[in-house]
């Protein structure tokens, strides 16, 4: 611990010279500027990934209709959105929400900025590779905003990019059109381009924040006194440096199928009109196992993060410990553990061998198991609160109300006979909106309001993000639970005209119902926008603890520390969660003794 | 809002999602009906299911929207509760068990682990019987195992159908064991002879069927959700898929001269939507995806199906 105390002292003794503007905010090695660096990014990619999924949803509910603004850019197809348009619009949506909003926000923002303070060090264990892993993001997003513009358009074989539409190429020397759909052309290179350096990042941060946090706590920071969100963070982290691997190396067998006509993922026999590609030999079923068994633990990676940052903050703002502190490690565990052998759930239905999917089911509904004490530890943790309405609460209360409609969800597709009925429905749809948007989403809103006096030493607004609250929860249910409804009633994934199927037709009104709550529920998220960045220039100054917190990021020695984050490294006397009597105060910071030693759990 | 304000706003919240899902049945807003022999096995797995989440969501949900409601701060900054205040008269009988964390955590591990482990052992067989070739698989010696086989092949998009010649198909009828090599071979190896349909699967009632289904292009999704059937199909392999049809959906139409669907038998009701069963592609498989839809045609016996079959067999000679 050495060479950490005098590294903490070190760097913010001012015994080096002011960094330059450039070091200091762009190139910065700053875990907390790292950062909010991703932060901004994640925010700005959110609002385009918003954008596409309105189009996704004016298609769906005005099929044939020509719409104001749009028509103008499609005089060819009689002002209508092209069919493959459409395809390259959900395609986009989910790539940009997945890879380049919900993951950055998670372990790019949350993690960098949150786990050296809450673990009491003074930076990462690798400044420079941590720089790096931000910077290596931004060919990804000049490739990912260049692929729109290319022939073809952007990728357009869904978010799962499935062999053989998105990697069958036409042979050496006639160039990256696709015979199988524009969109799977040079966007589709593009795509895979890009998402390998997404990959790469991810990995760098993965490394850095195991490191760190195994090697950098402050003294008595055990690892039973972390706060939730570094465990939710660690386990995170393991779960990328495990599984990315496998998907890079996904990413480069379909890139060299797209590039110089490999054919590791298409077999013999093919053929598209007259054509028909020479070589086969390969396995389009391999591009989905190995899709799968890092996508599925991706599902894990961009919730638990989330978990995590809600557990802290339910326990803060209920003014209680924590209920269950090592359930909740223990089921983030068994949530990563089995995250390893549940991919196969994905793939009931694609001519993998059945009885595997029997395998595949047992686990997969097993992990309902975890997820449920989850909710129950959240729930017993609220019990005999003193329940203070913030803003990040209302984010925390929000995320365990909707995560249990999502979790719940979950078990009618893992049970293999029930899934035949609903794969590929909006079942699915409404399922990963509630865990994606309704879930993680709204704990990160939780988390940005929370750690929002420490990012900026201002306070957010909090009447105007309880508006902002309001109506986003409210439009999410409006938005996302019918889709249970029209997916039971059989309305297919990834269709632009629903008006073409027996079974869809008549879901319009129901359609039109959730297309305005989406055009509202986007609208909505510019109150967040503007509260955001007024905030950061106008907002009240905040406090050093203006939660009353416990955790060690409350503790520093201004609201907003410079590098290096604490004058003296802390000492840690207690757990994270001793809210509730403590002689004149309801909390007991870690590094504080604890005067009435709350029940250990 | 005032600090109970908010539990009222996720109750009603909540309140009108759960309205919203038990009504949906009422207003067409469901899953339509099953007319597979499976069809009732799937659906009774999912009213399981559909049951158990709905009590785990009742009382998760009415029991956060209680804690918000009373443990809310209270406006003078009073504790909501005090911290020695006892338990409520009805949970007085509880109290020893409520005191003690580790048996509640036991508790709400136990029971749901149980819940878990029966809802997974009621879906093995299920999924066993649709999809197993084990349970499945048709050896051709007994007369009633004798099926309707059917080639399908997707291609971007459309559903190409091939069906034995009527010749051939009422030799297997009558004579399985001497037919038994012939049948087995006809998914792999296609005959001159051989019927080809574009996006007609012409079946008969209450009798399985085996679909050896192929594509030459892409990933499609043979899916037929009046049957509760779905199955990818996957370039590079065939892959077989069973079902057994339980209700009839055609007629012949003397004035079109030909086999119509949409038809329902009961209400002699022509171009009736619950009647119109569609095979509609459920894998993203190009820019026509949606509209990759084919038509299933129950007719009600086997000699309906051969006068079908002979008229498709007779047109087909004819174009050529």
């Amino acid at each position: 611990m050495n060479s950490h105390a005098e590294h903490a002292t070190d760097a913010h003794g001012h015994a080096h010279p002011e960094l330059g503007f450039i070091r200091k905010y762009v190139f910065s090695e700053d875990h907390k500027i790292i950062g909010v660096q991703f932060l901004f990014t994640s925010i700005i990619f959110l609002g385009l990934g918003g954008i596409l999924a309105l189009l996704v949803r004016i298609q769906l509910a005005w099929p044939h209709a020509e719409i104001p603004f749009i028509h103008n850019y499609f005089p060819d197809n009689g002002g209508r959105m092209p069919e493959s348009f459409y395809n390259m619009c959900f395609t986009m949506h989910a790539s940009v929400m997945i890879f380049f909003v919900i993951i950055p926000f998670l372990t790019g923002a949350f993690g960098n900025f949150t786990i050296p303070l809450m673990i009491g060090a003074g930076d990462m264990a690798f400044p420079k590779l941590n720089m790096m892993s931000y910077w290596i993001l931004w060919p990804a997003f000049v490739l990912i905003s260049f692929s729109f513009f290319v022939d073809g358009g952007a990728a357009a074989s869904g978010w799962t990019a499935y062999p053989t539409i998105s990697s069958v190429a036409m042979p050496a020397g006639q160039g990256l059109a696709s015979p199988a759909a524009p969109g799977s052309g040079p966007g589709q290179v593009l795509w895979l381009l890009s998402l390998l350096c997404v990959g790469v990042s991810s990995m760098m941060g993965s490394v850095n924040y195991i490191t760190t946090i195994i090697n950098m706590r402050a003294p008595g920071m055990t690892l039973y006194r972390m706060p939730m969100t570094i465990w939710a963070m660690f386990i995170t982290a393991i779960l990328q440096a495990f599984a990315l691997p496998v998907l890079t190396v996904a990413l480069i067998l379909q890139t060299l199928d797209k590039t110089i006509g490999t054919t590791f993922f298409l077999p013999d026999g093919l053929s598209f009109g007259n054509w028909s590609p020479e070589v086969g030999g390969g396995q389009p079923l391999l591009w989905q196992h190995l899709f799968w068994f890092y996508s599925h633990p991706a599902v894990y990676i961009m919730i638990l993060p989330s978990m995590g940052m809600v557990s802290d903050i339910l326990a803060t703002f209920a003014r209680r410990p924590l209920f269950g502190y090592r359930a909740m490690i223990y089921s983030i565990a068994g949530i990563a553990g089995l995250g390893f052998i549940v991919w196969g759930h994905h793939m009931f239905q694609s001519g993998m061998d059945p009885r595997l999917g029997t395998g595949f089911m047992v686990a997969t509904i097993m992990i309902a198991l975890p997820s449920a004490i989850k909710v129950f530890n959240w729930l017993g943790t609220i019990y005999r609160g003193n329940l203070q309405f913030t803003t990040p609460m209302l984010f925390a209360l929000g995320f365990v109300s909707l995560f249990i409609i999502g979790g719940l969800s979950g078990i009618f597709m893992a049970a293999t006979p029930v899934d035949i009925y609903i794969h590929d429905t909006y079942f699915i749809v409404a399922h990963i909106h509630y865990v994606l948007f309704a879930s993680s989403l709204l704990g990160i809103f939780g988390g940005i309001y929370y750690w929002f006096p420490k990012m900026f030493g201002k306070m957010m607004n909090d009447n105007v993000g309880k508006a902002h609250f309001f109506l986003t929860f409210v439009l999410c249910n409006c938005t996302f639970f019918p889709m249970h409804m029209v997916g039971l009633a059989g309305l297919r994934r990834r269709i632009p005209d629903i008006t073409a199927g027996a079974l869809e037709a008549k879901l319009l009104p129901l359609n039109e119902f959730m297309s305005i709550s989406a055009l509202l529920l986007g609208l909505a998220q510019l109150i967040f926008v503007a509260n955001f960045l007024w905030s950061i220039f106008f907002g009240a100054k905040a406090s050093q603890n203006p939660w009353k917190s416990n955790t060690l990021e409350w503790t520093t020695g201004d609201p907003v520390p410079g590098h290096g984050n604490f004058d003296t490294v802390p000492i840690v006397h207690c757990g994270p969660y001793e809210y509730g009597e403590h002689g004149d105060k309801d909390n007991c910071p870690q590094t504080e003794k604890s005067t009435t030693p709350v029940a250990a759990h | 809002m005032g600090n109970k304000g908010w539990s009222v706003l996720f109750g009603v919240t909540m309140l009108a999602c759960a309205i919203g899902f038990a009504v949906s049945p009422l207003m067409g807003w469901w899953m339509p009906e099953g007319v597979s022999a499976h069809a009732g096995a799937v659906d009774g797995l999912f009213y399981l299911i559909y049951a158990v989440t709905a009590v785990a969501f009742i009382i998760t949900e009415v029991i956060l929207v209680i804690f918000m409601w009373r443990y809310a701060k209270t406006p003078d900054g009073k504790p909501p509760i005090a911290p020695n205040a006892g338990f409520p008269t009805f949970l007085k009988p509880f109290e020893s068990f409520l005191n003690d964390h580790h048996k509640i955590e036991l508790a709400w591990t136990i029971v749901p682990s149980i819940v878990l482990l029966v809802i997974v052992f009621a879906q093995v067989n299920a999924w066993a019987e649709i999809k197993y070739a084990t349970r499945n698989r048709n050896d051709g010696t007994k007369v009633d195992s004798a099926r309707a086989q059917i080639a399908v092949s997707a291609r971007q998009f459309e559903w190409r159908m091939r069906y034995p010649s009527a010749a051939r198909f009422k030799g297997w009828m009558a004579e399985p064991a001497a037919t038994r090599k012939d049948f087995e071979s006809f998914g792999k190896i296609p005959h001159f002879d051989d019927v080809h349909v574009v996006n007609e699967l012409h079946i008969w009632k209450d009798h399985p069927v085996v679909v050896h289904l192929t594509t030459r292009d892409v990933i499609h999704s043979f899916n037929l959700p009046n049957f509760r059937v779905k199955q990818d199909a996957l370039p590079g392999k065939m892959i077989p898929v069973w079902f057994t049809p339980t209700k009839v959906n055609c007629k012949w139409d003397e004035s079109r001269q030909r086999y119509i669907d949409g038809y329902d038998p009961a209400g002699k009701k022509e171009k009736d939507k619950e009647y119109t069963w569609d095979i509609a592609c459920a894998e993203l498989c190009g820019w026509g995806h949606y509209r990759m839809i084919g038509r299933v045609f129950v007719h009600k016996d086997q000699a309906e199906f051969l006068d079908w079959l002979q008229k498709a067999e007779a047109e087909g000679t004819r174009r050529n």
